[in-house]
């Protein structure tokens, strides 16, 4: 394998998981950042997006349309649960983090209930479609006609050739594009207004007429439905059964923790560049799991170092400049 | 210097004070009639010792999160982990020495020594950064999934093995038939206690019931007026002088004593450790459901809670199917955070406590106090 695929590669592996931790982490850090409540219920969240967009592809649905549905699917779910039991729980960190895994553990099990330990697995988008790194080829995206071209010699790969499926970089396009829609929903929309007054002030907010039940109600909705938009686009990639998405709340948890709340889109952003670097390094060199381990102890010494989170050190550094 | 010297004995009136629900003799009544209750249970009422004893070492780990949770405010949402590794210790030990000495002392006192380095260690990297709150919460529920997840790939017995003892991958502890049952003096004499009989049982309710009563007394004392301080401010608490960071400490691994205890116990009860069993999240839920709806702040609650909601849970697999029970046992959590955020059993004491007019209650006092803070 000479350079240029191992650096390609790498940087392939990157984005990758990136992505994962930006879709997973997104929802769960409007919700804590706005809110202070750690919705352990999260993961579950996506698996109720996945499940929506299961059912709607076995129904025919064409993907991005299933996708969306469990957006909004898991955005009314999101909605109701917070209308009905979270609300109570507000400046209560403990003893929400309690109830939303009680939550958790409720949703997970009435859809093992429902439909069964597992879902017959949905087929990944445009897997047809390969990147070829390396060899004579250089770089050429491929569809299957070209691929079975390149393998037609040898029956297999020629040799230092790598191949990557084009799924995982969409993902990652659609995980920048969301972060961006977030970012102009919070900092230019009407509603983002509403909702940066109430969290900063809520008695002020509704003396001045903003329907403080009503924003924290949306929000709470948001960062479900984008829970749910997750969920279904990790659908089409792993196996979908009720317990899903226990696998993505404690990462995700981590990767908003270390961005912290004092500027939720950049401090996401810079977590997920810093953990996603470690997870790709260390699952290179040494195993998945070691990967796993070093980017929690990624977490812990950044939060070590800066305990409010990446964010919360920008600010304070900058107050410290002015 | 002239001390103010104390009677030899007046540590036992420790045993009732305000940290402690339940004071004079309503509440000492009712709990002698549990006690003899108890004992009479496998013979009088057809109690089966090998389904109620699994409730008893549930007693000792919902103590251990009662007291770090509800004394001291450190919520852990992994408290299973110090349980699993107690349960893994004894029985990698047992397995080894069992042949040799015929009974488990060491195997029980490695299944509470390893949890509570492995606390101490933990603990002081987390206190000593002040990490607080949520961090600690789900940091202890991230180490014991990384816990899991390295026991389900140790199945190499040529790799993942100490002594005799296969780590076993997701079968958990191999060879399992060799894991002892609590044994103790030598050689031929030795007492070995099968955990489905009721000499486990007599000998865990014993247990329980000694360290309940010590228990109440170390809460009653200055440690355990302490331990609500850090909970109630911590910052307070450290400008009259005191470490923060090792009180949390201290009670960290004190709490990690009781789970190792309780995972030992549970170890040798069964005969059996496994890493679904141990470290996976649904065995570090129910941990926090026994509490949270029994009543956190007080140690009697939380284990009355334990072992109710056990009886519970066993009911509900034995005339229905796991995944109910599983999902009703969610619905409890939350029902009962709603209802009686404070836990159902403090709710029915402090009732019962109006009624006679003798239980005081320091709960709803903290909370007054706590509120007329500004």
């Amino acid at each position: 394998m000479d350079a240029f695929t191992q650096i390609f590669g790498f940087a392939f592996q990157y984005l990758d998981s990136a992505a994962y931790l930006i879709l997973a982490a997104l929802g769960l850090s409007i919700i804590f950042g706005m809110m202070g409540v750690i919705n352990m219920a999260h993961g579950e969240l996506m698996m109720v997006g996945a499940y929506i967009t299961a059912l709607c592809m076995y129904a025919g649905v064409p993907a991005p349309i299933a996708i969306l549905l469990a957006g909004v699917g898991a955005g009314l779910v999101g909605m109701v649960l917070e209308r009905l039991i979270i609300r109570h729980f507000y400046k209560q960190i403990l003893s929400s983090l309690v109830v939303t895994w009680g939550l958790s553990m409720i949703i997970s099990q009435l859809f093992l209930i429902m439909f069964g330990p597992n879902m017959p697995s949905l087929p990944t988008p445009y897997s047809d479609i390969k990147i070829l790194v390396g060899g004579d080829i250089g770089l050429a995206i491929v569809g299957a006609k070209g691929f079975a071209q390149v393998t037609a010699d040898t029956g297999r790969m020629p040799l230092g050739v790598e191949s990557f499926g084009i799924y995982r970089l969409i993902m990652f396009v659609v995980a920048v594009l969301m972060v961006l829609a977030v970012w102009l929903l919070l900092q230019k929309s009407e509603f983002g207004a509403r909702a940066r007054a109430t969290m900063d002030n809520p008695t002020m907010a509704n003396a001045l007429g903003i329907s403080t039940p009503r924003i924290y109600a949306l929000t709470f909705g948001l960062g479900s439905a984008l829970a749910g938009l997750a969920g279904g686009l990790f659908a089409l990639t792993s196996a979908i059964t009720p317990y899903f998405g226990a696998a993505y709340t404690a990462r995700a948890f981590i990767t908003v923790v270390v961005g912290g709340a004092a500027g939720i889109i950049n401090g996401l952003v810079a977590s997920v560049a810093a953990l996603g670097g470690v997870q790709t390094v260390l699952s290179n060199m040494f195993s998945v799991y070691i990967g796993f381990v070093g980017m929690i102890a990624a977490a812990f010494l950044i939060l070590l170092f800066m305990p409010t989170g990446i964010s919360g050190y920008i600010e304070k550094l900058k107050g410290r400049s002015r | 210097m002239t001390m103010y010297k104390r009677h030899p004995l007046a540590f036992l009136g420790l045993i009732e004070g305000p940290q402690t629900m339940g004071r004079g003799w309503p509440f000492w009544l009712c709990f002698a009639i549990i006690v003899v209750l108890a004992f009479l249970a496998p013979t009088q009422f057809g109690i089966k010792p090998y389904r109620v004893n699994e409730f008893l070492v549930s007693g000792f780990l919902a103590a251990s999160l009662s007291i770090l949770w509800g004394y001291a405010g450190i919520l852990s949402l992994g408290q299973a982990a110090f349980f699993g590794v107690g349960g893994y210790v004894y029985g990698i030990i047992g397995i080894n020495l069992f042949e040799v000495t015929g009974n488990t002392h060491l195997a029980l006192v490695g299944g509470i020594l390893a949890p509570t380095v492995f606390a101490a260690v933990v603990g002081a990297v987390m206190f000593y950064a002040r990490l607080k709150g949520v961090y600690i919460a789900i940091l202890m529920l991230v180490l014991s999934l990384l816990l899991e997840t390295f026991m389900l790939q140790t199945a190499d017995p040529n790799v993942y093995h100490v002594g005799d003892a296969l780590l076993g991958g997701a079968n958990g502890l191999r060879p399992a038939s060799d894991i002892p049952s609590i044994a103790f003096g030598w050689g031929e004499a030795a007492l070995e206690i099968n955990g489905r009989r009721e000499g486990f049982y007599y000998f865990a309710l014993t247990l329980l019931i000694v360290v309940y009563l010590g228990l109440r007394m170390l809460l009653n004392s200055s440690f355990g007026y302490l331990l609500v301080a850090v909970r109630e401010d911590s910052d307070r608490t450290e400008t009259f002088g005191y470490d923060v960071r090792r009180i949390k400490l201290a009670v960290f691994c004190l709490s990690a004593v009781l789970a190792g205890l309780a995972g030992s116990l549970d170890t040798a009860r069964i005969n059996r450790v496994d890493p679904e069993l141990v470290f996976s999240v649904s065995a570090n839920i129910m941990v926090v459901i026994w509490v949270a709806v029994g009543g956190r702040k007080d140690l009697t609650t939380a284990i009355l809670g334990a072992i109710s909601l056990e009886w519970v849970y066993l009911w509900l697999t034995t005339s229905g199917s796991p995944e109910y029970a599983t999902l009703v046992m969610g619905g409890i959590l939350v029902v009962a955070m709603l209802i009686a955020p404070e836990g159902l059993f403090v709710w029915i004491g402090t009732r019962l406590g109006k009624l006679s007019g003798r239980v005081r209650r320091p709960l709803a006092k903290a909370k007054e106090a706590h509120q007329c803070r500004p």
